[in-house]
């Protein structure tokens, strides 16, 4: 029950930043962290679970004083945004942790980003003000390498097998697509980014009959289309 | 750098991507000489060797080296690299291996002699130490199989013989040397390197053999390079090379943790074991030190996981006081603790208390042989009460898996000695069940027996015994699986046709590299792998060479015959070993190093913090 409180408070989206929380009780609570950072390069090639493991042992190394779960197993509390595919890479990856103790944002920022590569760089640290659950779209930049042919997403509906855990299933492809313009001979590809109705640039890349191409996930956004924070 | 549209067709392409957190960039033009590491297997498998980080490390704190790191691709890989002709690269600067001064290879076991023919190929360099011109690097070994790499001295230039931290900083320094004089030829330089203490130019041996394929001799071909090649040994610990830093892998390894290196050696004398053999001297970090070293890594990896490490790590002497030392900070951090290589004889409830904080919840024990007989023939100085004692602590602790490991196929060994096997495991589970203090309502306890054959090392007091024909091994593993019962003991076993071949390259000559080199034309890698190992192909292999490997692995070979490993001086001496295989068969045990000396002959090393005693 404890723990259920704490995360109704820390998520208050008034808190006051970079300082600890105290209850009436002068119990210290974890306060909320939110790390956006980069996966640039040839880290489209590690698994979100890499990236896991790079985040935890980074977060030893640059001194963070993070929350651990409690309980038989103790791991540091961390959360990740919307799983990237391999192949794909990021300027906008989101972690959330929890501190224990006052640590100023812009210290966690010079602190975990010396204890990361430049190609994980993080670029913002900040309190919360979206919850993970309100990311509904994605903005993703192609650069193709190789001809591709977009007329094959005029059609009404766009079949694809997918995998899922119920097996190979079909979706509409076009039901999660919001929009694709080319800008500066870049393929800009809008899609849905909740966890029901996520659209996987590489597939429609497939089907315009490109591989060899580079993709990007520039931006997420809530229902709204605010920019994710 | 390698292209992405490779790196997205092959499997795992993170092995091949470098960029890690730690890894060690520098600029070309402050270097003299380059080096590039490599690990004759999976990327997984490299990055989590000591021996390779303390190297890396060592090297690179040399401003004008710059030492960088290689694996061996995995066969899809090897097949996109050889179709878009791109050359095995090392993993920093992504330039291929044949810009290097020098191409080092890590010998950790006999079975990645094929990965290393692999990894040439792919380079582009030849094969054969002879076929190499003056733009080739120098081709270097090291590790424990360089104690006998006759199998695969025609593919190399030099060896690196005993513990490589100075060494290799040495042998680079002669080599910058003779090329600012202008005086550098591979000739020139590899003369020179054989005079360096630790280095083995095989090509400047020759071999001749006796008539029934025994070795007459080996003739050095100048007389200023030494008859026999001393190892290399760090004498102070305290003051060795310490790797602060380490590179971070991205994906995962087999051994993502912390590894502290306790000691090197082992004064236990168990006659089987070679390692007992090649690290003496015993040395020993002081707790301080240790104490210090660890923090620094936990600062500088993020390791949740920190590994004691060392051949028997119950008997430093200092380890109840280290574990405490540790413990003040490492509860505090949450980062636990494990201990490999446990000894039943001195493993205490205080010891497992201490470790307790570890989330696994089975022990690992080696009683190596069933009867008190073998025990004593193998001199492994265990008793049954040990175990026991051990067992009943583990129960009590809340530990409900006993692993043990034992050896088939050793010398004198009887199916009395398989019985006692069976014998053991059972005596250990009724120690469960009698166990008060055991955790009741837990998981039901299990024994598992893992065994290995019997393999004849060289440098060991059994180097000159026959390894046990195929058929035989097969038959003592079934008695073995026959006189186990009980469903709570689970049986595995090493594969028999492993350890035959294991056999052939630890005690093989230097005949043996056309067979590596026919082996490696068939296509043939990872043969360490279960997916790759292919028994029948190497008895092709053989054959067709006009290669008995009955020769190497079955026979008996005289206490008075050359071996082929005689032209290295590893401390201990052929005389001591004499000794010991006579005391084996007389089923009587030597005391340990601390107990009492028994002249190995390791002594004369030096080595600080040791028991040894001084010349």
């Amino acid at each position: 029950m404890l723990s259920q409180n704490i995360t109704q408070q820390v998520l208050h989206p008034n808190s006051h930043e970079d300082m600890c929380e105290q209850t009436s009780r002068n119990i210290v609570l974890p306060k909320p962290v939110r790390i956006k950072f980069e996966k640039m390069n040839v880290l489209k090639f590690i698994s979100h679970l890499d990236v896991t493991r790079t985040m935890k042992t980074a977060l030893t190394r640059a001194g963070i004083p993070v929350w651990y779960t409690e309980g038989f197993n103790p791991h540091p509390k961390m959360i990740f945004s919307l799983p990237l595919s391999i192949g794909t890479e990021s300027v906008c990856e989101y972690l959330d942790i929890k501190i224990t103790e006052p640590m100023s944002h812009e210290e966690i920022k010079t602190r975990l980003g010396a204890a990361l590569t430049s190609d994980m760089a993080v670029t913002e640290v900040y309190s919360p003000k979206m919850k993970f659950q309100d990311i509904a779209y994605a903005l993703y930049e192609v650069t193709p390498y190789e001809p591709y042919d977009l007329s094959v997403l005029d059609a009404e509906k766009v079949m694809v097998k997918k995998h899922s855990k119920k097996g190979e299933i079909e979706i509409d492809l076009k039901e999660r697509i919001k929009s694709i313009e080319i800008k500066d001979g870049k393929i800009m590809i809008f899609g849905r980014a909740d966890q029901l109705n996520y659209l996987n640039p590489e597939q429609v890349m497939a089907l315009t009959g490109c591989t060899d191409h580079r993709i990007i996930r520039k931006e997420i956004y809530n229902e709204r289309m605010q920019i994710f924070r | 750098m390698i292209s992405y549209k490779i790196l997205k067709k092959v499997s795992k392409p993170g092995r091949y991507i470098g960029g890690e957190y730690g890894q060690i960039l520098k600029d070309k033009k402050d270097i003299k000489a380059r080096w590039a590491f490599c690990f004759p297997d999976t990327y997984e498998i490299g990055m989590s060797n000591l021996g390779m980080r303390i190297l890396y490390g060592s090297l690179n704190s040399y401003p004008d080296i710059w030492c960088e790191r290689c694996y061996t691709p995995w066969e899809d890989m090897q097949k996109e690299m050889k179709e878009n002709n791109i050359p095995l690269y090392a993993l920093e600067s992504g330039d291929p291996l044949d810009n290097f001064d020098f191409v080092a290879f890590t010998l950790q076991y006999e079975l990645c002699y094929t990965n290393v023919l692999t990894m040439l190929d792919l380079a582009g360099i030849p094969l054969m130490s002879a076929d190499r011109d003056e733009s080739c690097p120098i081709i270097i070994g090291g590790g424990p199989c360089a104690y006998n790499a006759e199998p695969v001295a025609d593919f190399f230039d030099v060896f690196s013989i005993g513990e490589g931290e100075e060494a290799l900083p040495e042998v680079t320094r002669l080599y910058i040397e003779m090329k600012d004089a202008g005086t550098y030829t591979r000739e020139a330089f590899l003369h020179e390197a054989a005079k360096l203490e630790g280095f083995y130019v095989p090509s400047l041996y020759t071999v001749t053999y006796n008539e029934d394929g025994s070795i007459s001799e080996y003739t050095p071909k100048y007389d200023d390079i030494p008859t026999k090649i001393k190892k290399r040994i760090i004498e102070d610990m305290d003051k060795a090379f310490f790797p602060e830093k380490v590179v971070m892998p991205y994906i995962e390894t087999v051994h993502d943790r912390i590894m502290l290196e306790v000691c090197r050696g082992c004064y236990r004398g168990c006659r089987f074991c070679q390692a007992g053999n090649l690290f003496r001297p015993v040395r020993r970090k002081s707790v301080e030190v240790l104490n210090q070293q660890a923090k620094t890594l936990y600062e500088n990896c993020g390791y949740d996981e920190m590994s004691l490490t060392s051949l028997s790590i119950s008997d430093y002497p200092y380890l109840e006081e280290l574990c405490d030392t540790l413990l003040c900070w490492t509860e505090d951090k949450k980062v636990s603790m494990s201990l490999p290589s446990l000894r039943i004889d001195s493993f205490s409830k205080e010891l497992m208390d201490r470790i307790s904080s570890v989330r696994s919840s089975g022990l690992t024990f080696a009683p190596e042989a069933g009867t008190r007989r073998l025990r004593d023939v193998i001199n492994k100085g265990v008793c049954e009460e040990d175990l026991m004692n051990a067992a009943t602590i583990a129960f009590g602790g809340g530990k409900s898996l006993v692993k043990l490991y034992f050896m088939l196929g050793l010398p004198t060994e009887t199916n009395e000695d398989l019985e006692g096997i069976a014998t053991m495991a059972e005596h250990v589970l009724d120690a469960y069940y009698q166990n008060p203090d055991r955790k009741k309502g837990s998981k039901p306890p299990q024994v598992t027996i893992s065994v290995a054959s019997f393999i004849p090392k060289p440098f060991t007091a059994f180097q000159w015994e026959p390894q046990a024909d195929l058929e035989t091994l097969l038959e003592k593993q079934q008695y073995l699986g026959s006189c186990i019962t009980n469903r709570k003991i689970k049986y595995n076993w090493h594969e028999a046709k492993v350890s035959r071949l294991e056999a052939v390259f630890a005690r093989g000559d230097r005949r043996l590299s056309k067979a590596i080199l026919e082996a490696h034309k068939q296509g043939m890698m990872f043969d360490s792998w279960d997916e790759y190992f292919n028994y029948e192909k190497w008895m092709e292999v053989f054959a067709s060479v006009d290669i008995d490997p009955s020769f190497y692995a079955n026979r008996r070979f005289g206490d008075d015959e050359v071996l082929p490993w005689d032209i290295i001086d590893i401390g201990v001496t052929k005389s001591f070993l004499l000794r010991e295989k006579k005391a084996a068969y007389e089923e009587r045990p030597t005391p340990n190093c601390v107990e009492k000396c028994s002249g190995c002959g390791a002594n004369k090393l030096g080595g600080e913090n040791s028991c040894c005693p001084k010349i």
